[in-house]
């Protein structure tokens, strides 16, 4: 009920903005934080055409689905997470657009091909990689550190609480890596009802110990207040926590999961022609390494990474970026990519099943 | 000598003669034919006439606020309940699969005429109606969305019959004979299907109601632990309230102004920062478990768990909600005056009978608005629940709002959305009978 | 026990709310069993404060309450067995006119039959035996009001308190009320402390009158001395309606005195409160006592007045004249066939007794 209140201020809101916009900008819709500022400054600054409106959303695709079904869209290009980009694009939210507008790699190769993971569907624009992964703070464990998702899983060897989200994505994976389960056969085992019993097994060893979190900056206050010894967390928090604040948290990369990041063009957008190029501006290889100066998220485009990689140290604050970068070479092995289709299949089961599991 | 003279009217002592004539209605003086006016028009018509520009302006003073009701409830309410029982999609993308459906036995593995059928449906289907319906149909069995999505873009290279051996070449899963029944739960264009999900049934391939899977069992959890939070909230804030409103109430009013400011002030903060606070004070290492461990009355290894779980959210609902039973109660003890507890007292009662007896029962139109203010808004309540709620503390609201906002099954968070609504005036219904409607005072 | 047993006594009642001012200032006071005492005063006078105190709900500052020879200041007020009258009532909205009869005898744990026996008792009292079944609001003024009397009567206390009563209604039918109280006194031969500040009120209804000014009382008499014989000068002014003229003592006779009032006349009146010869006074005479144009001689004090204003008043008219210094003294004339006819300007006579002029303090 209340998205339908929203969706009439909206349409208010449509009337006063399109009179207000009559000349060609672009309304960039993104996740606020230092996130949103990475972009300003990679992308913003670099930008000589039409003005960006800078403009936070929490995420979903209710918004969007409001705008695209009221007729009255507001929003042009919008930062989406894997799930949003294949049902926004299944539900006609978001536009197809034509691969060969794009930027090539500097070697010439495409931009379809230059992707870390291959592009789900003709609506996303490369964006990032950013990886769920667990960290503990210096100084919180005695003799042995914890290195592997297997010793987030084990409390007897390192004891204290656990810091785990209240959704089940990644979770799932990295209970059932910890389990013992190649990264290979990951989903071949989620895909069957024993692999998921399997996982949620793994999970009832850490519920006693568990601290639910919802939102992305509470991790580290987790940790820092110790409330847990350990959390998951987005990679970029952590990273911002190390990098810019010299905190002394420890990522264990290893079992992190890994999700992708895309942009998306709004059905119908207002200012269509004008984002079409913002898009094509902010893909290009140059602009995806340039974020990584201002936030530890890795780029999607290969061509990106290899611009960072020869011109170490990157990050604004003078150090080298690479050693937090989720995507570089020597954590992937021990890595999964999300397999946002085998969530978009199963994640609704999953979610009902993981809610139940919490409350129990 | 004009002092000696009345000649003022009406400091005469009200006389009935006198009021007997002018309130004589002048119909009783012309009982043959219709009563006309001095000017000749009949008494009706210029009634009607001089009561038509009253009338027009009462019309133009309450358009605004129906235009605003209509637009704001109404058309959002019905398309709320349209949504949670729509299922046409379905029946308008695979018509002839759906008939093929009604033929099977729903046990054997399907015939070569049903995935013609299909063939036919999703060829001639558009491709957007496709990926949406594999959405809808997602819901009903996992695995449907990739099988359409898949069947969808490996359509092209399927070149003529026979069908069966091609599409399932496409994908293996097509053999599944589950997928293939899970078509009846969305034969027909409108379902319950959605109220069933909100209440962990589900309609079988014959479209008999049964459990979901045990493991996905949650919504009943929720309804419950929903009432459970909204009904302690309900009972804890009138607890708290009913003192502060009585000394709001009663105190003089400089004190109660300052107390009201007090009351009031939750609502100038941002509900965010209380929540942050509330953190601050209830986390394992926040200041209630600290005092009470430097304390000594609490060890380190046992500190309390109440924040990220069902307390917490209890807790920081109970402050929050707190100014809507005060207000309402408040309001009613306001116009209470001290005399009924006096008299009370005077005709013999002790001051705690007198308080049951004759001031609780004055309260209650007080109390009635305030419970069923709170309740209201507590049984909808989610950003509280989705922050503080950790694993045990998040409420029916927070599905809703997955649904709307990330799942994007909009029919489900409608059903549950009505089912809500219903709730609600249910229970406004029982609050009629129970204590009256037209004798709660809002404040 | 005879009749003049005191049921209540006010010893040395002192009442402060604050500290710092005294509200109520050294009250003795006795009602005596069957009497109707009604407290008259000014707002502000201290006379509810003194019914409260002994209702129960305002504890006294110092000295001491007596009921029936005990003292009460301890006794919280549900024990004290007193009836009460409230300003507005204080009918209970939510019972109905049966219920809040009721209300005293349920707390009294009496029993069912008892407790309807006598609520029907109460209400036939005040004549409202069909109106057990409805609520308050639906009643009106004057029978709320007597739904309150019942109440305060249903459980036979000895003592009942009216605090203004009549307060709310309108002429006509405060009246008609003062008849049907003073009836059920008599009737029941209840005590009753009375508060009001109508004198008329407090005169039809009242035993003895204790005029309060100021947390003292000024005089408690009955009313007809009250009205004859006020001690003071507030009193006179007070009650009733009352000539005022200002002077100083010239010469003191024992019984009389001859009072120098301000133009130079001398005027002989009755010593009743005056500190001595050169002591200002204030002469108080009722208008009802004034005759106009009397015999010459035949009275002590007679003076030439001037007509100023003639008011008819039906019955008699109001004439003020000027004399002796002030305009605003008032006569009534009679309206008998043989009054005098004056008309304004008029010049004329008036005289009074020397009993009729009481000299009071200034």
């Amino acid at each position: 009920m209340h998205n339908y209140l929203r969706n009439a201020f909206l349409c208010a809101a449509v009337v006063v903005g399109t009179l207000g916009t009559a000349q060609a900008e672009v309304n960039m819709v993104t996740w606020g934080g230092a996130y949103a500022v990475s972009q300003q400054k990679a992308y913003g600054d670099t930008w000589k055409g039409d003005k960006i409106n800078w403009i936070n959303y929490n995420g979903g695709l209710g918004e969007i689905r409001t705008q695209v079904e009221s007729g009255a869209v507001t929003w042009d290009v919008v930062d989406v997470l894997p799930d949003q980009a294949r049902t926004g694009c299944d539900e006609g939210l978001f536009e197809p657009l034509d691969r060969g507008m794009f930027v090539p790699a500097p070697d010439g190769t495409p931009m379809d091909q230059d992707t870390m993971r291959a592009l789900p569907n003709d609506c996303v624009v490369p964006n990032i990689f950013w990886s769920y992964l667990a960290f503990y703070e210096e100084g919180t464990f005695k003799g042995e550190q914890p290195s592997t998702i297997a010793d987030f899983f084990d409390v007897k060897k390192f004891p204290g609480k656990r810091g785990i989200h209240t959704w089940p994505n990644a979770l799932i994976e990295m209970a059932l890596l910890a389990d013992g389960v190649p990264v290979d056969q990951i989903y071949e085992v989620m895909s069957t009802e024993k692999g998921i019993d399997r996982a949620f097994a793994k999970l009832d060893q850490i519920k006693e110990h568990a601290v639910f979190w919802s939102s992305g900056s509470k991790p580290i206050e987790l940790v820092k207040s110790g409330e847990t010894s350990m959390s998951l967390a987005y990679n970029g928090r952590v990273g911002a926590a190390i990098l810019s604040q010299g905190e002394k948290l420890v990522p264990i990369w290893d079992g992190q999961v890994l999700e992708e990041q895309w942009f998306t063009l709004m059905k119908g957008a207002p200012n269509a022609e004008a984002a079409k190029k913002f898009l094509v501006h902010i893909s290009a290889p140059q602009q995806q390494a340039g974020q990584a100066k201002w936030i530890n998220y890795g780029p999607m485009r290969k061509s990106a990474m290899e611009i960072i990689k020869a011109n170490e140290p990157w990050h604004n604050t003078g150090v080298n970026v690479m050693p937090h970068m989720p995507n570089r070479d020597d954590v992937l092995a021990t890595s999964i990519f999300s397999n946002a289709a085998w969530w978009a299949d199963y994640g609704g089961e999953l979610k009902e099943r993981y809610t139940a599991w919490m409350s129990q | 000598m004009a002092g000696l003279v009345f000649t003022d009217q009406s400091r005469l002592p009200p006389s009935p003669f006198l009021n007997n004539v002018s309130t004589m209605p002048t119909a009783s003086a012309n009982p043959a034919g219709p009563i006309l006016t001095v000017d000749g028009t009949p008494l009706k018509t210029s009634l009607e006439r001089s009561l038509k520009l009253s009338k027009l302006r009462a019309v133009g003073l309450v358009f605004p606020p129906l235009v605003f009701l209509i637009f704001l409830f109404v058309i959002p309410i019905g398309s709320l309940l349209t949504r949670s029982v729509d299922d046409s999609l379905s029946n308008k993308v695979l018509p002839r699969t759906l008939a093929a459906f009604e033929r099977w036995d729903k046990t054997s593995e399907p015939d070569e005429a049903m995935f013609e059928a299909l063939y036919l449906d999703m060829k001639a289907a558009e491709k957007l109606d496709l990926s949406k319906l594999g959405t809808r149909m997602n819901y009903e069995k996992s695995g449907w969305r990739s099988l359409v999505k898949i069947t969808t873009r490996g359509l092209k290279r399927i070149e003529g019959p026979p069908y069966k051996p091609a599409m399932l070449k496409l994908n293996k899963r097509w053999g599944d004979i589950a997928f293939w029944q899970s078509l009846g739960a969305m034969k027909d264009p409108v379902t319950f299907g959605y109220y069933l999900n909100a209440v962990d049934l589900k309609y079988d391939g014959n479209k008999n109601v049964m459990r979901v899977n045990k493991h996905r069992r949650i919504y009943q959890l929720l309804w419950w632990r929903t009432l459970l939070v909204s009904t302690i909230v309900t009972i804890g804030c009138l607890i708290l309230a009913y003192p502060v409103a009585h000394l709001l109430a009663t105190l003089p009013l400089r004190i109660s102004n300052l107390l009201m400011i007090c009351v009031l002030m939750p609502f100038w903060t941002s509900l965010l920062v209380r929540i942050v606070a509330w953190m601050i004070m209830l986390q394992q290492n926040g200041v209630i478990n600290d005092s009470l461990v430097s304390l000594g009355l609490l060890h380190d290894d046992n500190r309390l768990e109440m924040m990220y779980n069902f307390t917490g959210t209890v807790i920081v609902m109970i402050q929050i909600l707190l100014p809507f039973m005060i207000l309402p109660i408040y309001s009613v003890m306001k116009t209470i005056p001290p005399s009924y507890m006096k008299a009370a007292q005077n005709l013999g009662a002790t001051p705690a009978l007198a308080f049951l007896k004759v001031y609780l029962p004055q309260t209650i139109p007080g109390v009635g608005a305030g419970c069923i203010l709170v309740f209201i808004v507590a049984i909808g309540y989610y950003i509280t629940p989705e922050l503080v709620g950790g694993k045990d503390g998040r409420l029916i609201g927070n599905l809703i709002a997955h649904h709307m906002q990330h799942s994007l099954n909009w029919g489900l968070a409608a059903a549950m959305g009505a089912t809500l609504l219903a709730a609600i005036l249910i229970l406004y219904w029982v609050y009629d009978k129970l204590i009256g409607v037209d004798n709660m005072k809002m404040g | 026990m005879n009749a003049h047993d005191p049921l209540v006594r006010f010893v040395n009642i002192q009442k402060s709310y604050d500290g710092e001012t005294l509200i109520v200032k050294d009250l003795n006071l006795s009602v005596a069993k069957g009497e109707f005492l009604t407290m008259l005063g000014p707002s502000g006078s201290g006379k509810t404060t003194c019914l409260m105190m002994l209702a129960g709900f305002e504890p006294a500052t110092h000295g001491e309450i007596y009921l029936e020879d005990q003292p009460i200041n301890r006794v919280p007020p549900h024990k004290r067995g007193i009836g009460m009258v409230f300003q507005n009532y204080a009918l209970f909205p939510h019972m109905t006119v049966a219920e809040n009869l009721a209300f005293p005898l349920d707390v009294r744990g009496m029993s069912k039959s008892e407790k309807m026996q006598r609520v029907k008792r109460a209400l036939d009292m005040v004549q409202l035996g069909e109106f057990g079944d409805r609520r308050p609001v639906q009643l009106s003024g004057g029978q709320q009001q007597r739904v309150a009397v019942a109440r305060s009567l249903v459980f036979d206390p000895a003592l009942v308190l009216m605090d203004e009563p009549l307060g709310a209604l309108d002429k006509n039918l405060r009246e008609q009320m003062q008849y049907e109280i003073k009836s059920i006194h008599e009737n029941l031969g209840i005590t009753v402390v009375y508060v009001t500040h109508d004198q008329s009120e407090a005169l039809t209804l009242s035993n003895r009158i204790a005029v309060f000014d100021d947390g003292v009382i000024q005089q408690c008499a009955p009313p007809d001395m009250l009205y004859e014989e006020p001690e003071n000068a507030f009193v006179a002014n007070f009650i009733g309606e009352n000539n005022r003229l200002m002077g100083t003592v010239a010469e003191d006779n024992g019984n009389t005195v001859k009072v120098n009032v301000n133009n130079g006349h001398v005027v002989e009146a009755k010593k009743v409160k005056v500190e001595g010869v050169g002591s200002p006074s204030t002469l108080s005479l009722r208008p009802e006592r004034v005759v106009v144009a009397p015999e010459p001689a035949s009275l002590p004090n007679i003076f030439l007045a001037k007509t100023e204003e003639l008011i008819y008043l039906g019955d008699h008219i109001r004439t003020r004249f000027s004399v002796c210094g002030t305009d605003d003294f008032v006569v009534k004339i009679p309206n008998s066939s043989v009054h005098v006819c004056l008309s304004e300007g008029d010049e004329v006579n008036v005289g009074w007794k020397v009993e009729d002029c009481r000299a009071l303090d200034a």
